[in-house]
């Protein structure tokens, strides 16, 4: 029996097969339908030749959520808040934060004000009830809706986090009153407070609830019909799967389902080179993303934001998403000069159409990636496997206007170009790990998509990482991670309370309760057994009077407040190069990560017939390696690599997917695994 | 390095221009994530900076504009009393505002940044500090006459030697300030990003060497500076001038008249306040660096709002205004509602610019951050609790589209409202109503303005007390082009059958129960109402955002029994009013 992960991205919808007996990979590509996305799945299995009949594990991740945001063709919805408080939506959080612009817009909200509606009830922050719930003014409601032709209704009443039952019965009265309407009530999605910010993730998670059912509907007919018996499940946006139930239900956690795959993927990575702590780095054709790894554990947090820039406020989304930075530069991202003169390198991508000069699809503007065949990286004859041919002379002509302006030769403007963007990744690369107090040698740097091998020994050597790895199948990385991938729930629910008010009794209660609420949610998944699942639990404190807080691990057994309080003060140290020892402490939310240990794919060593280091070698170019200059390098085919090969730089190493560079005075080492190790020599 | 790299030189200082910026970022972070003030990690009232050694801005990150242009100055006042004994490990205090400063609650850490014995830069964190002492909780009287009764005044002073706070200077400050905790966390949480400045700026030294690093400096000064010339030169040579009218300073509610010119002559920009009043009696006023931050705002935003602040950009700059104006106030002049006063001195650049700029700017805005300040003891924990926040509010039509709505004004920046939620899980209020401020209405116009709002709340502890400051409270914001002004910001306080508006209220006691309502105003209309097209019209009504009675009153559109425009009977209202 196999498993089988299918990831669609902008571009391409990638296939990963694990042959659970051989421990055999089978990778495929086709390019993204997008007026049709499950016809490039069944276009993918189709090309692979699986026997649907063979799988036992089907997992998927796409872009349906997040592509339904962000070209606007969600549902038609409306939202029912608190009376008096019918414009949280779009009073938002009234932060302007592009602050020299005197002609700055808000982000638009995704409910216009007339299908804003209000219901009397109110409960205070301690979840008492101060006013009751009217369910009759719902009726003019539903009313509305009806001749409005809503599809999908959103449910916010303060103080919900704490006290759903005015929520709960709302949504059970227009659920009955609105057949055929989508209706999300805050709670079910989120326990954590700040109304704008419960209303946005309500209010998105139905605006995309019509689109996601009708799409994991025509997907399950479309295996059903390929033979595919197994359970299906969908990758969420905190590195964990679920059930394509509960995902039509609540797609809006599955907002950053491939990215989540990638990091889930890098902590797989980590967790078999017998690492405990890494940064993650994936490069695209238009952003460069970064997330870390601590202790083993995917970062994960619930303040994610969509849309949001350092103009932009966002929209806030309150579910649990790997925590990711991304900035700007890609592959595919533009050089150009500011009106000064200024060389800068993106944020404008040539992104897959026309892509980059060098692709010959028309692009005239120059990109990183012909920076990266004029510098020699890339084999013009050898790109994708040789499948697309690199055209040096339309990358040359594109990186003149670069040349013409620093007044230099085109391989000298491609240099440029490539410092500079390495140099906004490497910002990128310490402000999720320096910047939030990781010492890098600690870290080794793992890099996922075909971007991100291309840069990755030049940027791990600046970053001072111990180890740079690159695993196997870079360009297909997010569908790898997906393979691995446990089912998860994360559970939020904010409680504050001061250190003093609090006993180990209340702790645990809360705890309990937060663990009733798993074992009941996988109750409810038929492939998942209760002595399979496993727990961990936290705690965010703070010092009285703070916003931001540190999440604290907590062991239910020997649970005490004072055990809590000596590790918060370690790890607020830590964090923020202080601690106050006199302040009072707060707590502010319980969490709880539930996942289920199934058993994952186990990957086998790296077979080695036929490979060697003769059978590897292609012979030698000539490559700009920036800084260290030009150098003659070796350059060696992947697939060839035997395991436990040792070699020194400057050298390239081929694959398909991906052109891994190693600097001069970098070694390279092949595991048996088949991943490749680069370390930089003192 | 190669030598072929040596002479592209201009892509390392570029790169090392980043690193500057994410270094001060970095500061910013620390500061938010650290501090224990919600007026700095909600507000985000900081701002953080490098500067060379000769006090000149080279990166900045600003939660906020107030601080656009302060910093050079404060550095200048610290230099000129500690240049020659300055050590590592020294970190040093400021907050006056007769020193670049802006009012006594902000107060600024400044750290020389040393290499071995060689002074390379200075870092600067400057944030918002709840309480520094004074005549009320939260140190800014409304009706303060002089700044002793603003709290403890550090006119530029040690805080830090070797690394060690001064215990002597912690305890003063303990024992004037009314939450110490507090203000000791804030200065913990400044103290930890000018420190980290430090420890980034050598990393960046030892990698590119400070030659370098000196290089990259000029090149960002003159970088900008280059930017903003071209910007200045675009716009037409003339004199450009505006008045407005501060709506009282707080001891009277007379109108301050206050004006600009505006000269354009190639490449540079003169802004001269000549004529405006004199200081005021009341806190309204502001020094000549929050003067300089109200003017460079302004100027930021016409030249190149998104490019990161340092002092090239503003070499363009001539700032005229006579000492002893209520702009360039004198000692000991109350300054704790400067940012009320100085957001004047930013709306006349900007009126006086509008016509000439209408890609850039809108219609007046609501302006006034409508600061109240709600203090009392709550009656659960027993613990004093003092509560400020700056309000959202309408902000003017362009010549493209509609007023923005509850958006914060130009003083602050990536500030946050509160969240009802937290609000009241925080403090013994309870809030009745957070909605747009549809009843008071916007500036019509083929643009209509933004909206403002309305937060009601109602006090649950036995007693509290508020006091306020309101600007725009009998000037309502301006329309462009035929547009209607904009609506007036209030504060009203219910006590049973009482209902009082106020605009600035020194103290007033609130019993349990009374009701506080703050309305800020919407922003002013762009062009001539009738010719909004009555879709547009009719949109709005359906989103009740306007009345039947608005749409024919000052839009000229009617309608039918069915709600659908009444084209005719529209046309002809129109006509009449042509």
């Amino acid at each position: 029996m196999g498993r089988l992960a299918s990831d669609i991205g902008g571009t391409f919808t990638d296939l990963v097969y694990f042959d659970d007996q051989s421990g055999e990979l089978k990778v495929e590509k086709s390019l993204t339908t997008p007026k049709d996305l499950t016809r490039g799945v069944e276009d993918t299995i189709r090309l692979a030749e699986i026997d649907g009949k063979n799988i036992d594990f089907f997992v998927h991740g796409g872009t349906t959520v997040i592509n339904a945001i962000t070209e606007r063709k969600g549902a038609k919805t409306a939202l029912v808040t608190t009376a008096g408080f019918r414009d949280v939506l779009e009073i938002a959080r009234g932060n302007r934060p592009d602050l020299y612009n005197l002609n700055f817009e808000k982000p638009e909200p995704f409910v216009p004000r007339r299908l804003r509606f209000e219901v009397r009830e109110r409960m205070d922050a301690l979840g008492n009830e101060v006013e009751p719930l009217v369910l009759a003014d719902l009726d003019a409601v539903v009313t509305r809706c009806r001749d409005e032709n809503v599809e999908a209704v959103a449910i916010q009443l303060l103080h919900s986090y704490a006290a759903p039952a005015h929520e709960a019965a709302c949504a059970e009265y227009l659920r009955d009153k609105l057949p055929g309407v989508a209706v999300t009530a805050s709670f079910e999605i989120t326990r954590e407070w700040r109304e704008y910010e419960r209303a946005n993730t309500a209010v998105l998670n139905a605006y995309v609830q019509p689109i996601v059912q009708r799409y994991f509907e025509s997907l399950e007919a479309s295996l059903r019909n390929q033979g595919l018996d197994c359970p299906f499940a969908a990758m969420q946006s905190n590195g964990g799967s679920t059930s394509f139930a509960w995902a039509k239900a609540h797609p809006i956690t599955l907002v950053e389902s491939g990215p989540s795959a990638g990091v889930n993927g890098a902590a797989l990575v980590a967790e078999l080179c017998g690492e405990k702590d890494a940064v993650y780095l994936d490069i695209g054709g238009t952003t460069a993303k970064c997330s870390v790894i601590e202790g083993g554990q995917v970062k994960v947090t619930t303040d994610y934001k969509l849309e949001w820039s350092r103009i932009n406020p966002g929209y806030p989304v309150k579910v649990p998403v790997v925590d990711i930075v991304e900035i700007g530069t890609g592959g595919g991202s533009i050089a150009w000069f500011d009106r000064v003169g200024t060389l800068k390198v993106g944020p404008v991508s040539a992104g897959s159409d026309p892509g980059p000069a060098s692709y010959g699809q028309g692009g005239t503007e120059p990109t990183v990636t012909d920076a990266k065949l004029l510098t020699g990286v890339l084999d013009p004859e050898y790109f994708a496997g040789g499948r697309i041919q690199l055209d040096v002379a339309a990358a040359t002509k594109a990186m003149q206007k670069i040349a013409d302006g620093l007044g230099c030769g085109a391989e000298e403007a491609a240099v440029a170009v490539i410092r500079l963007a390495d140099a906004d990744m490497i910002n990128a690369l310490k402000l999720v790990s320096i910047q939030r107090g990781h010492d890098p040698r600690d870290f080794v740097l793992i890099v996922g998509g075909g971007g991100g091998a291309m840069h990755a020994a030049t940027l791990g050597r600046e970053l001072g990482v111990r180890e740079i790895i690159i695993p196997l199948y870079p360009g297909y990385f997010s569908a790898w991670g997906m393979l691995a991938t446990e089912p998860r729930r994360d559970f939020v629910q904010t409680a504050l309370g001061r250190a003093d008010d609090m006993a180990a009794a209340g702790l645990s209660e809360l705890f309990a309760g937060l663990r009733e609420e798993a074992e009941e949610y996988f109750g409810a998944q038929d492939e998942v057994e209760a002595d399979q699942l496993h727990f961990e639990f936290g705690i965010d404190l703070r010092y009285l009077g703070q916003e931001h807080w540190v999440t604290v691990p907590a062991a239910l057994e020997g649970l005490s407040v004072e055990r809590i309080l000596h590790d918060f003060h370690i790890a607020h140290e830590r964090a923020y190069t202080f601690r106050l020892d006199d302040t009072p402490v707060e707590f502010v939310n319980f969490r709880l990560t539930a996942t289920a240990r199934v058993p994952r794919p186990e990957v086998k060593p790296l077979r080695a017939e036929g490979c060697s280091e003769a059978a590897a070698t292609k012979g030698t170019r000539s490559v700009h390696y920036g800084e260290d200059g030009r150098h003659e390098a070796r350059i060696f085919d992947r697939d060839l690599l035997p395991p436990g090969f040792e070699a020194q730089g400057p050298m390239i190493v081929e694959e398909p997917s991906a052109n891994i560079i190693i600097h001069p005075g970098q070694r390279l080492h092949v595991d048996e695994l088949g991943f490749l190790h680069i370390s930089t020599d003192n | 390095m190669s030598e072929a790299l040596k002479e592209i030189d201009p892509v390392t200082l570029e790169i090392v221009r980043g690193k500057l910026l994410a270094g001060v970022d970095e500061m910013g972070i620390v500061i938010a994530r650290t501090s224990m003030s919600p007026v700095i990690y909600e507000v985000l009232d900081f701002a953080c900076g490098i500067l060379d050694t000769k006090a000149q801005l080279i990166a900045q990150t600003n939660g906020i504009t107030l601080f656009t242009g302060t910093f050079s100055f404060q550095l200048r006042a610290i230099l000129k009393k500690f240049g020659d004994e300055m050590r590592p490990g020294d970190v040093f205090m400021i907050n006056d505002p007769f020193e670049g400063g802006t009012h006594t609650c902000d107060v600024a850490l400044i750290r020389p940044l040393f290499n071995g014995p060689e002074l390379r830069a200075f870092a600067i964190a400057v944030a918002h500090w709840s309480e520094v002492g004074g005549s009320v909780a939260g140190s800014i009287a409304p009706n303060a006459t002089e700044i002793y009764q603003e709290g403890i005044r550090f006119p530029g002073i040690r805080i830090c030697r070797d690394d060690e706070l001064i215990q002597d200077v912690v305890d003063i400050i303990r024992e004037n300030v009314r939450l110490p905790t507090m203000c000791l966390g804030d200065l913990n949480a400044e103290l930890a990003a000018v420190r980290i400045a430090e420890v980034r700026f050598q990393e960046i030294e030892q990698k590119y060497g400070f030659e370098t690093v000196e290089r990259s400096f000029d090149y960002i000064l003159t970088t900008s500076e280059q930017l903003s010339r071209k910007a200045v030169a675009a716009m037409p040579d003339g004199v450009y001038r505006a008045k407005d009218l501060i709506d009282g300073d707080g001891i009277s509610e007379e109108q301050i008249p206050v004006c600009v010119e505006v000269r354009i002559e190639g490449e540079r920009m003169t802004f001269d306040f000549t004529g405006t009043s004199g200081q005021r009696p009341g806190p309204i006023n502001c020094a000549y660096g929050a003067l300089h931050s109200a003017v460079k705002t302004v100027f930021k935003s016409l030249v190149d709002p998104q490019g990161a602040s340092n002092e090239g950009w503003f070499r363009p700059v001539e700032i005229i205004c006579p000492d002893g104006t209520v702009f360039t106030a004198q000692k000991p002049s109350p300054t704790g509602w400067y940012y009320e006063g100085s957001a004047h001195a930013s709306e006349l650049v900007w009126k006086a610019l509008a016509e000439i700029v209408p890609d850039r700017f809108s219609a007046g805005s609501y302006m006034s951050l409508c600061g109240a300040y709600v203090y009392g003891k709550d009656p659960k924990s027993g613990e004093i609790f003092v509560h400020i926040e700056p309000a959202v509010g309408g902000w003017g039509a362009t010549a493209t589209r509609d007023g923005t709505g509850a958006l914060i004004a130009t003083t602050d920046g990536d500030t946050y409202n509160y969240s009802v939620e937290l609000f009241e899980a925080k403090f013994p209020l309870y809030v009745r109503q957070y909605s747009l401020n549809t009843g008071e209405g916007v500036g019509a116009g083929r643009y209509r303005g933004g909206f403002g709002a309305v937060r009601e709340f109602e006090i649950l502890a036995d007693e509290a007390f508020t006091y306020a400051s309101f600007g725009r409270t009998s000037e309502p914001p301006w329309g462009l082009k035929g547009g209607g002004t904009g609506s007036c910001n209030f504060m009203e306080i219910e006590s049973g059958e009482d209902v009082q508006r106020v605009a600035r209220i020194p103290y007033h006691a609130l019993k349990q129960g009374d009701r506080v309502r703050v309305v800020t105003g919407g922003g002013g209309g762009y062009g001539e109402a009738f010719e909004r097209p009555p879709e547009e019209v009719l949109a709005d009504l359906r989103n009740d955002y306007i009345t039947p009675e608005t749409a024919r009153a000052q839009y000229g559109v009617a309608l039918k029994a069915d709600g659908a425009i009444d084209k005719a009977a529209t046309d002809s209202l129109r006509a009449a009013r042509s």
